[in-house]
């Protein structure tokens, strides 16, 4: 909603918008065409374009706005569906229709992630400093047998989780 | 000038490629992740509960 209104003070200004030719022949099939500095745009929060998605018409479509213009009765329902398709560059349901760009998004996503393991594998073979002395197994094991010698934590902590009679861990 | 309600759409890059990046993308990542995270030598210093037995210390 905000940005509808900034684009609207941004493009307000002269010689900014090139206005949009868009004939409608080609706009079935060129969705992804239309010109970055059109004030068309509609979308299913604000659907209210500035300007018309067919601004130059041919003489065929000049006729028709002209009937526009008297009895709407006297319209037949293609000539309905075309003064639609000149206003407007899809209809609801061709602008609400959902899209595979979420498998896009998320494959990436991934992609990118596996690329940053990849990055930390060679960390560790050429960033990574020398492993510790207590980090090793066996200092790990001689310092857990100190920690339950001292009882540390024995309520609920580590020397809790102990069997001291079995010596094995509690199950 | 009378055109058809439901227009024929060429698919789009989404249509063609979403899935295979999808299902290219996520074992890719498992993969690598896997083999980061247990395979090259990260201490990951997790609990030794039920992991590690103590071993005497005193000499």
């Amino acid at each position: 909603m905000f940005f509808r209104a900034a684009r609207r003070l941004v493009l307000r200004k002269p010689g900014l918008g090139i206005r949009g030719i868009h004939n409608p022949g080609d706009t079935a099939h060129s969705k992804g065409k239309i010109a970055p500095y059109t004030n068309y745009h509609a979308q299913r929060s604000y659907p209210m374009p500035d300007e018309p998605f067919c601004t130059e018409l041919n003489a065929e479509q000049r006729a028709l706005k002209e009937k526009e213009k008297g009895s709407w009765t006297q319209l037949s329902h293609a000539e309905k569906v075309a003064l639609y398709r000149l206003r407007f560059h899809e209809t609801f349901a061709e602008m609400n229709r959902r899209s595979n760009e979420w498998k896009t998004v998320m494959g990436c996503v991934f992609f990118f992630c596996g690329f940053t393991a990849l990055l930390i594998w060679w960390q560790r073979v050429y960033v990574f400093p020398e492993k510790p002395i207590t980090l090793t197994d066996e200092w790990k094991a001689k310092q857990l047998q100190r920690i339950l010698d001292m009882k540390g934590n024995p309520v609920q902590g580590l020397a809790s989780r102990w069997d001291y009679e079995k010596k094995e861990w509690k199950k | 000038m009378a055109r058809q309600m439901h227009q024929k759409r060429t698919p789009d890059f989404h249509e063609e490629y979403g899935s295979v990046t999808l299902a290219g993308g996520a074992p890719l990542c498992v993969a690598t992740w896997t083999y980061t995270a247990t395979q090259i030598g990260i201490e990951w210093n997790l609990s030794p509960v039920v992991r590690v037995n103590p071993k005497e210390w005193s000499d």
